[in-house]
């Protein structure tokens, strides 16, 4: 960047600034000026800060939990988790993380419905939230899921949340009406479920599923785990069965 | 330097004559300039581009998947079927694939020794200055309306942000930019510093997106 090549012109607007002797430029001016200290320091800065930052969040305790651990077990299901079916003979447990507001999670929802049908009492189907952050309305669904839960109709908001996913999904504005129409809709006390969806108690309910979520490593949205396992292929009806059918034979 | 003298020095410029002294150093060579301009319009281009292919992918195949949609959040699939990603009414990379290509032809332009007069250089700096307003907007959008990172738009960003930094700093310290006696000093602090300032622009934008999908980068493995 000594600014010599090829441009009198610079060479004309060197001289008549700072005094600066134009022919010594190049020559004394230093390898490392302000400049080149100024642009690595903030590089360096930048990257401890980054690197501080994921140390702190490591040392906090957020690693997740090894599959299968007793930890990692007890986070899947807690004894509040919504079940939306339950196994005669508690063999196979599906956990499922979700966000009402995702676009996968509304993709493998009809093949999950599907697979709910057919293997009604020989699953337990249990659905945990975890609402992605960028996702404006995915707290505000939980929300009304969680207040739906409070009236013993979490199954029938989750049906309504993915059934009309379309229509309140990636909105800016709170869809507050939508949730509230749905409300009416499945038979609830509208005034219960108002209030159920401020209080401060669904939030926390719905961060604890969350929290849980990345404690046993839940990265996005949805992310399954059968009986303990993280649920890899992809999340559709075929994919699910046959994991399924696998811990059914076991 | 009087201002009445800056604007002498201006007109004298427009009838061809070399640029006469100016405000500030201009921090890195035309030259130097001109690779910038090149090679970020190339880079530009490329990236509006692609994404023009990957819309009529998308268009002919609505079940398509880009080939930069990674995962829900690095996804260019979400950002580009949003309303966002036709401001105004048509894709948005048509504008680049039509502005970059002017960026790197100027650029090549002053490898090859032009001299551009100054009504030149401000409708570079209004069309960049367009281009880098745009730019903020979608970021901003991106980041807390959207919800996702779209990988060849962020190299957009990168590339106009440059192009926008060094055309401005081009026009202020030739002279081409009226600048108040006492913002000088200002100015060339900040020409002095000219890769710091863009350094320190590009991180802010890196906290911001580290903020906003904070969830997301903790919980990569």
């Amino acid at each position: 960047m000594s600014g010599k090549i090829g441009a009198t012109a610079r060479k004309s607007t060197k001289k008549s600034s700072r005094g600066r002797t134009n022919s010594a430029r190049g020559l004394t001016e230093p390898r490392w000026n302000s400049n080149v200290l100024f642009t690595v320091g903030l590089v360096v800065l930048a990257a401890v800060m980054i690197g501080g930052l994921i140390a702190i969040s490591k040392l906090g305790g957020d690693d997740p939990a090894p599959a299968g651990s007793t930890a990692a077990n007890e986070a899947l299901v807690r004894s509040d988790s919504h079940k939306l079916s339950t196994a005669a003979d508690g063999k196979v447990t599906v956990v499922e993380f979700l966000d009402f507001e995702c676009e996968s999670c509304g993709a493998a929802y009809p093949g999950v419905e599907k697979l709910r049908a057919e293997y009604k009492d020989k699953i337990t189907y249990v659905v945990r939230y975890f609402p992605i952050q960028s996702h404006p309305n995915a707290m505000n669904a939980a929300r009304a899921a969680e207040a739906a839960a409070k009236q013993g109709k979490f199954e029938a908001m989750y049906v309504k949340l993915f059934d009309n996913q379309t229509t309140w999904g990636h909105k800016q504005e709170a869809q507050t009406k939508a949730f509230e129409g749905y409300a009416r809709e499945i038979g609830l006390d509208l005034g219960k479920f108002r209030a159920d969806v401020a209080d401060a108690s669904t939030e926390q309910r719905i961060t604890k599923d969350s929290d849980d979520g990345q404690t046993v490593g839940v990265q996005g949205t949805p992310t399954f785990f059968i009986n303990g396992e993280r649920f890899t292929d992809d999340a559709t009806y075929e994919g699910l069965k046959a994991a399924v059918d696998a811990a059914l034979a076991k | 330097m009087s201002t009445r003298r800056a604007t002498a020095t201006v007109g004298r410029r427009e009838s061809g004559q070399p640029p006469a002294p100016a405000v500030n150093p201009l921090p890195v060579s035309l030259r130097t300039l001109g690779w910038i301009l090149a090679i970020g319009g190339a880079i530009g281009a490329t990236a509006a581009f692609v994404l023009i292919v990957e819309k009529i992918e998308l268009l002919q195949d609505a079940s398509y998947v880009p080939s930069c949609s990674i995962n829900p959040i690095l996804s260019c699939g979400s950002v580009m079927s949003t309303d966002q990603a036709a401001v105004f009414g048509f894709p948005n990379p048509l504008l680049g694939a039509a502005g970059f290509p002017i960026v790197a032809t100027i650029g090549v332009a002053l490898l090859a020794g032009a001299t551009l007069p100054r009504w030149f250089w401000l409708g570079l700096h209004a069309g960049t200055l367009f281009g880098v307003g745009l730019v903020h907007w979608l970021i901003f959008q991106s980041l807390y309306r959207i919800g996702a990172l779209c990988p060849y738009c962020m190299i957009v960003w990168v590339v106009t942000i440059a192009v926008f930094w060094y055309v401005t700093l081009h026009n202020l310290t030739s002279g081409y930019l009226p600048i108040p006696v006492r913002a000088r000093r200002a100015v060339a602090a900040l020409a002095k510093l000219h890769t710091a300032v863009l350094t320190a622009w590009f991180l802010i934008i890196v906290a911001l997106t580290g903020e906003a999908f904070w969830t997301y980068w903790r919980t990569l493995p």
